[in-house]
């Protein structure tokens, strides 16, 4: 269970001392969520499966989950550019659709279901097979290599989507923006009055080690 | 046509700018207006003469487009197609690349060392790579005109390579950065606080003094981080130059007398109508950078140059270098916060110089850096794969976290290339640039020597773990500049020697990068080369080629 780090966090709180355009960046983010309108009903499920597992929130209330799936479906269907390509693997939108495709033949091969219906520790197995870079499945053999798929389209843009919400700023304790006001505590790790105080986790936090449930490489 | 873009809380730039007319023979016409472009549009105009720069991107306002947010500042970045390959493909986009008005420096971190003295000889000092056309003491005096100009902060006496101090006193570490100068403390190993950082300490004209809000990589709201776009750009446009935006070149087209004519380019105008120009010039400087200016010579072909223009050597694109920037983080017991305060605030340069207890030539630099929360999920990403519970938890310590970004000499080698892809177009339909990048033996050996040094710092420092991640940064080496056409793309004032009129200045005419932030030495060569251009333009010099017999010598 993840424990709460900065039960006092709420960094949107500090909203009117930002800036316009942060601050319409920011609430844009949070207020604005896209509806899907890429992928069909099997990969949205695949994709939304897939973002629980990365990035699990069961430790908060529905409620409060930042939304990720919709905007991995969103930058798939506006063709944003990042600027380049590997030269093994297809376009952004291309690697997503196969990529969920290839996700539910390893779970297929692993353990006889598609991924979203599977439990949380099984789709656990089948997401460390793909970080180990040689999953079963026609889609990773011949049209996307795993390992470059989980790290930079799955684990990269995941990730990137969630700690981009102002929830996953709470969580880690992040003081976000600080336009026009600045820092004033920048000695000792020193928390401005507006800052969230750490509660550390009994034992120290864990910050190493492999996924749960992974197999050990 | 007037301006209407701040550059920094009470500084508008509402100058009336002077507009040229495309069919009207401009003295010079610049590509890019980064770190390269910006320096010589500033000089060449305060020399009087015509100065068009033509820039991809867009103006970037400090209050309006400027966001102090990972996620929304795709802005600031090359984000048109690219393809990469080799056995060690590098990323493209973030981080490496530039796109609007002031180019990468409107997000480079600030680092702006000098090479050393030796960085120009390694072939002489070490047997690898080639020397450089120029020395160090060709380039000190530019060195410390731009370290005024930007300005550049720093120690009072600068204890590595030729002795030099900086204007302005070092800025306030931050509590990550002090983590960098306690290891180095505690090991015995010599670390300077505050840079050399472009963040002047005090106030310069109309740009304020730093409020340490540590989103330096996106973008300076306050105007206090140094850019083209701050330091030079506005003094160009005051002397003539015309910053012409959202103008995307795609070739440079040849005369019968084997001169360039001016530059072709799609330019889109307000509204999003994209029309065909070309901006005719006496003379044409390409500061693209070390991507976008070998593919526009490459993609300019005629008959004279079927293999690109000014590529009678072959060497255009060859030679591409990025810099080891491995990230390696340690976990400390107590806060941190490394959001807070400039990232780049201290570094040591120790061990740049070839050492002979080393396996490897060369070395590295060992800079602060400080990675916001995408960044460093990114990393814990890269690091093993890692996902779930174990990646949240990694990144719950992140206030924990203190980071060391190693700065190392990638060697050039001609197997690592920029080149045309054969069918992938970007969204203007100009053919992409495919890079192929791999590591050889002393650049892996260089890259572990500098993890292992920059992990013990940290632990050194109190850190209980360690990560490190191999990384990349800065892009320089596609046009080298050298002693002869057969050898070089350039000659020493960064003038093509195949064709008499042009001229390539940006980070593509390094032949090696050292272990410095490319940014000061890419400005550094370009007031060079415009100091050159003043007397070398009047005496004719751009009339023959630099090979030719009867080439005037300036």
């Amino acid at each position: 269970m993840i424990s709460d780090r900065y039960p006092d966090a709420d960094v949107l709180e500090q909203r009117g001392h930002w800036d316009d355009a942060t601050r319409q960046v920011v609430l844009d983010r949070v207020h604005n969520v896209p509806s899907f309108h890429y992928f069909d009903a099997q990969a949205r499920e695949t994709l939304e499966a897939l973002c629980a597992r990365i990035i699990p929130q069961d430790h908060r209330p529905a409620a409060r989950r930042v939304p990720i799936a919709p905007w991995i479906d969103d930058r798939c269907a506006s063709d944003t550019g990042v600027g380049f390509r590997f030269d093994d693997m297809p376009d952004d939108a291309t690697a997503w659709t196969l990529g969920l495709a290839g996700l539910d033949e390893t779970a297929q091969a692993v353990a006889g279901a598609r991924f979203s219906v599977l439990p949380p520790d099984r789709q656990d197995l089948v997401l460390e097979a793909i970080r180990q870079g040689d999953p079963p499945g026609d889609v990773w053999r011949r049209r996307v290599p795993a390992r470059r798929w989980w790290i930079q389209v799955a684990l990269k843009q995941i990730s990137g989507v969630y700690y981009a919400h102002p929830s996953a700023w709470d969580e880690i304790g992040f003081g976000g923006p600080a336009y026009p006001r600045g820092y004033a505590a920048l000695n000792f790790g020193a928390r401005e009055h507006w800052e969230a105080t750490e509660v550390p986790d009994s034992p120290p936090a864990i910050s190493g080690g492999a996924a749960p449930g992974a197999v050990p490489s | 046509m007037k301006l209407d873009v701040r550059l920094s809380p009470n500084w508008l730039l509402d100058l009336e700018m002077r507009e040229y007319r495309p069919q009207d023979a401009v003295d010079f016409c610049i590509i890019g207006t980064g770190a390269g472009g910006g320096v010589l549009a500033q000089r060449l105009a305060r020399f009087g003469f015509s100065v068009v720069a033509l820039e991809a991107g867009d103006w970037h306002d400090s209050e309006r487009d400027m966001v102090s947010d990972e996620a929304g500042s795709g802005r600031l970045y090359w984000n048109d197609l690219r393809i990469t390959g080799g056995q060690d493909p590098l990323e493209f986009g973030a981080n490496n690349s530039g796109r609007g008005v002031g180019g990468g420096t409107v997000h480079y971190a600030a680092f702006c060392p000098r090479l050393h003295p030796s960085d120009f000889r390694v072939r002489t000092l070490d047997g690898v790579a080639v020397d450089w056309p120029i020395s160090y003491q060709d380039l000190e005096p530019y060195y410390e005109d731009m370290e005024r100009e930007y300005p550049v902060s720093g120690p009072a006496h600068f204890p590595w390579g030729a002795p030099h101090g900086y204007p302005y006193a070092p800025l306030e570490a931050g509590t990550a950065g002090q983590m960098l100068i306690k290891g180095c403390q505690a090991l015995g190993i010599r670390v300077v606080a505050g840079g050399p950082v472009a963040i002047p300490s005090g106030r310069v004209g109309k740009r304020p003094h730093c409020i340490q809000r540590g989103f330096c990589l996106l973008g300076c709201k306050v105007g206090a981080k140094s850019s083209t776009l701050v330091s030079h750009i506005p003094d160009a446009i005051a002397r003539g130059a015309e910053i012409r935006t959202a103008c995307m070149a795609f070739e440079i087209p040849l005369d019968q007398a084997g001169r360039v004519s001016g530059v072709r380019y799609y330019r889109t105008l307000p509204g999003g109508r994209r029309i065909e120009e070309e901006q005719r010039a006496q003379a044409v400087i390409v500061a693209g950078y070390a991507i976008e200016t070998p593919r526009l010579l490459l993609n300019s072909t005629s008959e004279r140059f079927p293999d690109g223009l000014a590529n009678s050597s072959g060497l255009v694109g060859r030679y591409l270098m990025a810099q080891a920037g491995p990230v390696v983080w340690g976990r400390f017991p107590d806060l941190i916060r490394q959001y807070k305060s400039p990232p780049a605030c201290a570094l040591s340069e120790a061990f740049c110089e070839t050492d002979a207890a080393n396996d490897f030539v060369r070395g590295y630099a060992l800079q602060t850096v400080a990675p916001l929360p995408i960044a460093m999920a990114h990393l814990i990403a890269e690091e093993d794969g890692r996902f779930g519970e174990g990646l949240v938890r990694a990144m719950q310590d992140y206030n924990h976290d203190a980071a060391i970004g190693v700065l190392g000499e990638i060697l050039p080698d001609e197997r690592n290339t920029v080149t045309i892809h054969p069918t992938e177009r970007d969204r203007f339909g100009i053919p992409v640039p495919y890079m192929r990048f791999s590591l050889f033996e002393n650049d892996r050996r260089m890259m572990a020597a500098g993890i292992a040094r920059a992990r013990a710092v940290l632990t050194a420092a109190g850190a209980t773990e360690t990560h490190a991640v191999p990384r990349y940064a800065h892009l320089v080496g596609t046009a080298r500049m050298g002693f002869t056409p057969a050898d070089s793309v350039v000659d020493r004032w960064c003038r093509s020697w195949d064709v008499p009129n042009l001229l390539v200045c940006d980070g593509s005419v390094l032949p090696t990068q050292g272990s410095a932030n490319p940014a000061l030495t890419i400005s550094a060569l370009a007031a060079r080369t415009s100091d050159w251009l003043r007397r070398a333009v009047p005496a004719g010099a751009l009339a023959r080629r630099p090979s030719d017999p009867t080439a005037v010598e300036v």
